[in-house]
């Protein structure tokens, strides 16, 4: 319940504070979002599952999030950014997947 | 260095490691990633909760705390990605509209200057005028009769009007979109031809889209516009003529007029001709002569000036 109003409480301020993004960052955005989703994913399985543990939830967000911007920065540095990130996209991409399959199953049951 | 002394690589290359590899990221990736729990993290915390019990109030509190914290940085993370999305148009297109902006005002820029010019050219014909009807000669009358046939005066008098448009973007029939061949799109050819069959018809005075045209004005094309000496004009195109009364029927039977009669039939390319009691077109544009100059003879005739030799 908490967890769900500290949500829509984040969305609502970015929303409505606009907060600037220092140009530098913008570009890992889009990544951050993909991994972070990608965390809230699985942590809603394991809660679905009964398994939830706040601090592997917190743990695997926040290194999620920077894993993520770390290989897009290498990327960046090496040359080949396009191409890792399009990497961890598709990886990421994969990981939700097979976690909203998880929970469609648990849901669903089918 | 020495290539016979490099080591031999056959046996070392995909030994052991390498086949793990493929067993353990083969065919099977896709199954295991459904199959096998993605954070095997929760369910290790869940089995030592099992064995240990639960964890101290304290500790569940900081975790809840955190789980909410983490939440609302997500939710201002999806707030702040999806503004960025909305907001920032393609870079592509900024640079665009940048440069509509650029052209837009340079062309406001443009039109102020040419309306000064055309005040201070306006003043000076003034004072000349002043200035000739002192000296009360009937030079005046003959300097205005040159300027107008020269268009460097506003002219006005009887005429016709002839329209020339684009046909509307063909579709194709499959896809719906519009097909990016149009054989009926005016081309520059089309306003020279059609101003040079007007100029045969006996016209004293031509504008196209109010640009009027001088000795040594241009049609051409930059790109996907039309320029009459460098100013754009636009569909569909009015060009204004003065001139006799016979010329617009001299126009409508030329072969000129007929093509154009044609394309408008074949290509749906606008066309028309109407009478004009009254038109006034503007001023044509100086244009500075670079190389030609005046030869400043004493005599008042214009031909005949290299002398008797």
């Amino acid at each position: 319940m908490i967890a769900l109003i500290a949500l829509v409480v984040g969305v609502v301020a970015g929303l409505v504070l606009e907060p600037s993004v220092p140009a530098g960052l913008q570009a890992y955005l889009p990544i951050a979002v993909v991994a972070a989703l990608d965390a809230v994913t699985g942590g809603v399985r394991a809660w679905l599952r009964k398994e939830f543990n706040d601090k592997q939830f917190v743990i695997s967000f926040v290194s999620n999030v920077l894993v993520a911007a770390l290989i897009v920065f290498l990327g960046d540095k090496l040359g080949v950014g396009a191409q890792l990130s399009t990497g961890v996209v598709v990886v990421l991409s994969m990981r939700i997947f097979a976690n909203v399959a998880a929970i469609r199953q648990t849901v669903f049951k089918a | 260095m020495d290539p016979l002394q490099e080591p031999p690589r056959e046996p070392t290359g995909p030994g052991p490691a390498g086949r793990t590899w493929g067993k353990a990221y083969g065919a099977d990736l896709l199954a295991r990633l459904y199959e096998s729990s993605l954070e095997p993290g929760y369910a290790a915390a869940a089995e030592r909760r099992r064995r240990s019990g639960p964890e101290p109030p304290w500790q569940r509190r900081l975790g809840r705390t955190g789980t909410a914290v983490v939440l609302l940085v997500f939710g201002l993370l999806v707030a702040v990605a999806y503004r960025h999305a909305v907001a920032a148009e393609p870079d592509a297109h900024r640079t665009h509209d940048k440069l509509v902006g650029e052209v837009k005002s340079q062309r406001t820029t443009t039109d102020t200057m040419q309306r000064r010019a055309d005040e201070l050219r306006a003043e000076v014909a003034r004072d000349r005028d002043r200035a000739l009807s002192l000296a009360g000669s009937d030079e005046l009358s003959r300097l205005h009769a040159l300027e107008a046939a020269t268009s460097l005066t506003k002219v006005a008098g009887p005429g016709m009007t002839v329209t020339l448009s684009d046909a509307p973007a063909q579709q194709d029939p499959v896809t719906g979109k519009a097909s990016s061949e149009n054989l009926g799109r005016v081309l520059d050819l089309d306003i020279q031809y059609v101003v040079n069959e007007l100029w045969r018809d006996g016209a004293e005075a031509v504008a196209v889209d109010g640009q009027r045209l001088g000795a040594t004005s241009t049609i051409r094309t930059a790109g996907e516009a039309i320029l009459v000496d460098f100013r754009p004009v636009t569909s569909p195109y009015k060009i204004s003529v003065v001139g006799p009364g016979s010329m617009r029927s001299r126009f409508d039977s030329s072969a000129v007029g007929a093509r154009y009669r044609d394309f408008a039939k074949r290509y749906h390319m606008g066309f028309g001709t109407q009478d004009a009691d009254e038109l006034t077109l503007p001023a044509a544009p100086e244009q500075p002569l670079r190389y030609a100059r005046p030869e400043t003879s004493p005599s008042p005739s214009p031909s005949r000036s290299g002398g008797g030799r």
